[in-house]
């Protein structure tokens, strides 16, 4: 059969089976409502805006398409109700509006009309968002204007734009995070998707089924979950504690005896439980329902025949497990993908460079290097596919390398040689690149950095033209001896003279084991005093051997 | 003015600036709006929709003691449910806000300043 001419008769008994197939739909599409607030109404608000279109279409009794249009979309539009509502009133006003008061509609006629819809439906929204009702109608009226080029059959078109809409429907977690996440399509393009199928139906003059199979209890389930997974948090909030799904196989006798009422059935297993979802055809029922007692609902559902599929689970242990897996971290860690060793002496240098990110900071540094044992060891303590080792000392630098060498796991070297480039380095590290690029960046990092160390001579030596008493201190810039004094807050300044010059904007100082809070405080006075511009930092390092360590950026 | 909240780490401090951002935010995504509109405009006389970068200006969030109050000036299309599409930025504006902060709200009043008339 086809049909050329679409008149307002057909129209109007298009959108009668329309707004009933969304009738008997619409509690399964409420389940599927997550989005934009999972409220679980849009199957309702849907049908509510729907009968309200449908009855003013029965009110008129016109063959012109276009009054009959206009009839349903002024219905459509005073019964609106929630966000779907409110876009299918928009859909239909445009539709109406495309169809430039035609009595009778060709298949191009009705692809314009359903594309125009679309068009107002877009012009009312600041900021569509796309993976909702709104995509699938743009769809499957994208669809229909091509089909239109060739197509005459107005239940051929129909046909394609059905299709195309529930094809749509299938692509809207895609677009829609959310929908995703709780593993279900939009509950409006479903509704949507539920009227063109009406739609098809009336043209074709097929009945349809009550209920529609082709929205999967998998989906449903999910979306309930979802929805009740936000109500507790605790374990003990869990009313109803068994996750329940089973099958009842309908059998004639015990039918003939009891016979089946969808509606009755789901207010009497109400009252055992929530999260209730009840489908059924004619050979079948499908019952998902959260309850203390199990058993119960199962022997109702006995009532109408045999039971299959079974599957009840236990959620209070199911969410106790799940705390548990949160607090306990003892578990064997898996490998991750970078790891970070470093070397450095002194709780407070530990500390920061820990607090920056390293995953093991190897004690060691000036007067104690660790040896490659100590290295490897840290190396596998990391676990973690990549390591990236700062050695933070020259002296180091080799055992590191060895390390390096005999490790299985992917292993790279940033040779820096104090502790401010280590902290440098450490700071330029990114997780998304990969390890030469962070081996290069972290260097380069490492090497813009000035460092700068106050310590005391063991010994008489001569240095860099320098005179060096046993028990003097020392200013070493970059490995430089830059000054020598008795006092030790003396040669810090001269250091400072040396080091810092006016492009220069911080200035860290970490704190050794053998400096008073008092002397700092008055080398921080002093700092500010002579350089304006600098910003200064003060970490407590507890270092031993060197009373300070500046870095200089 | 901002919200204190007090948890067992320490206190979090939201400014209204922050509320009103996800308010706007939210109300900007229900169907229906077409736009924002400057909450002077009664004063000013100029029906301006708002630029989606200063929204901020159709919303204001109001304290009084322990209960937020929100007003928003918006902008709807000619030929929607005007009651309804208010009710659905309330709902959604409620919502969100509870989502992202916790917070609840005790109103979120809706001034329709204005129905923008397209050619279709």
């Amino acid at each position: 059969m086809t049909v050329e001419k679409l008149d307002g008769v057909t129209f109007a008994q298009m959108v009668l089976s329309g707004a009933h197939h969304l009738t008997n739909n619409a509690k399964r599409i409420d389940a599927l409502n997550v989005f934009p607030v999972p409220d679980g109404d849009t199957g309702t608000n849907m049908n509510l805006s729907m009968t309200s279109g449908a009855n003013e279409v029965k009110k008129l009794n016109s063959n012109n398409i276009s009054e009959v249009a206009d009839a349903f979309a002024k219905g459509l539009l005073m019964g609106a109700r929630g966000n779907s509502g409110v876009i299918l009133s928009q859909i239909f006003r445009g539709f109406s509006r495309g169809m430039e008061k035609k009595s009778t509609l060709t298949a191009k006629g009705l692809a314009n009309a359903i594309d125009s819809g679309v068009a107002s439906a877009y012009k009312a929204v600041m900021k569509p968002v796309e993976g909702t009702i709104l995509t699938v109608a743009k769809d499957a009226a994208k669809e229909a204007v091509e089909v239109a080029q060739k197509e005459n059959d107005v239940i051929a078109l129909m046909e394609d734009v059905v299709k195309e809409a529930k094809a749509s429907l299938k692509r809207t977690p895609d677009l829609l995070p959310v929908l995703k996440e709780v593993g279900v399509v939009d509950s409006g393009g479903q509704g949507l998707v539920t009227i063109y199928e009406g739609f098809l139906a009336a043209l074709k003059g097929e009945a349809l089924p009550e209920s529609n199979a082709d929205i999967d209890m998998e989906e449903m389930v999910n979306a309930e979950h979802h929805k009740s997974a936000h109500d507790f948090m605790d374990t003990a909030d869990i009313e109803f504690g068994y996750c329940t799904e089973f099958m009842i196989k309908f059998e004639a006798d015990k039918l003939s005896k009891n016979p089946f009422n969808e509606e009755e059935f789901r207010n009497e297993l109400s009252e055992h439980g929530d999260s209730l979802l009840v489908v059924s055809d004619d050979d079948i029922i499908k019952v998902h329902v959260h309850a203390e007692y199990p058993g119960t609902c199962m022997t109702l559902g006995q009532r109408y025949g045999s039971l299959t599929n079974m599957k009840i689970e236990n959620m209070r242990e199911q969410h106790t497990a799940l705390v548990d897996e949160a607090n306990n971290r003892n578990e064997p860690k898996e490998k991750t993908e970078y790891a970070i060793v470093t070397v450095a002496m002194g709780s407070g240098l530990t500390e920061l460079f820990e607090s920056l990110g390293a995953s093991v900071v190897i004690e060691g540094g000036q007067t104690m290097n660790p040896s490659t044992k100590d290295i490897t060891d840290a190396i596998k303590q990391a676990n973690a596919q990549n390591v990236l080792i700062l050695p933070n000392n020259k002296n180091i630098i080799m055992a590191a390398d060895q390390a390096a060498d005999l490790a299985e796991e992917n292993v790279e070297v940033v040779p820096t040689s104090t502790i401010p480039q280590g902290i440098s380095a450490l700071l330029a590290f990114h997780p998304q690149a990969d390890i030469a690029a962070n081996k290069k960046t972290m260097d380069e990092a490492g090497k813009l950095v000035k460092t700068g160390q106050v310590t005391y001579a063991v010994r008489d030596t001569q240095i860099d033209g320098l005179t060096i008493e046993n028990g003097n201190f020392m200013g070493i810039a970059d490995g430089k001896i830059k000054a020598s004094h008795q006092d030790k807050l003396e040669v810090t300044k001269l250091l400072l003279q040396e080091m810092v010059s006016d492009d220069d904007e911080i200035l860290t100082v970490l704190q050794g084991e053998d400096s008073e809070d008092e002397e700092v405080k008055a080398l921080v006075t002093y700092i500010e005093d002579v350089y304006e511009n600098i910003e200064i930092e003060v970490h407590k390092g507890n270092q031993p051997v060197y009373s300070y360590i500046f870095s200089v950026e | 003015m901002s919200i204190e909240l007090n948890t067992n780490d320490g206190h979090v401090t939201i400014t209204n600036e922050v509320i009103a951002t996800i308010a706007g935010g939210a109300a900007v995504e229900c169907y229906g709006i077409v736009g924002m509109a400057s909450r002077s405009q009664i004063r000013d006389g100029i029906a301006e929709i708002l630029k989606k970068e200063n929204f901020l200006r159709g919303v204001v969030v109001r304290q009084e003691e322990n209960h937020l109050h929100i007003d928003m000036y918006i902008i709807v299309s000619y030929g929607t449910k005007i009651s309804e599409v208010a009710h659905n930025v309330q709902s959604q504006v409620k919502y969100t806000l509870h989502q992202s902060l916790g917070l609840s709200i005790d109103s979120v009043n809706i001034y329709i300043q204005g129905v923008r008339v397209t050619m279709d």
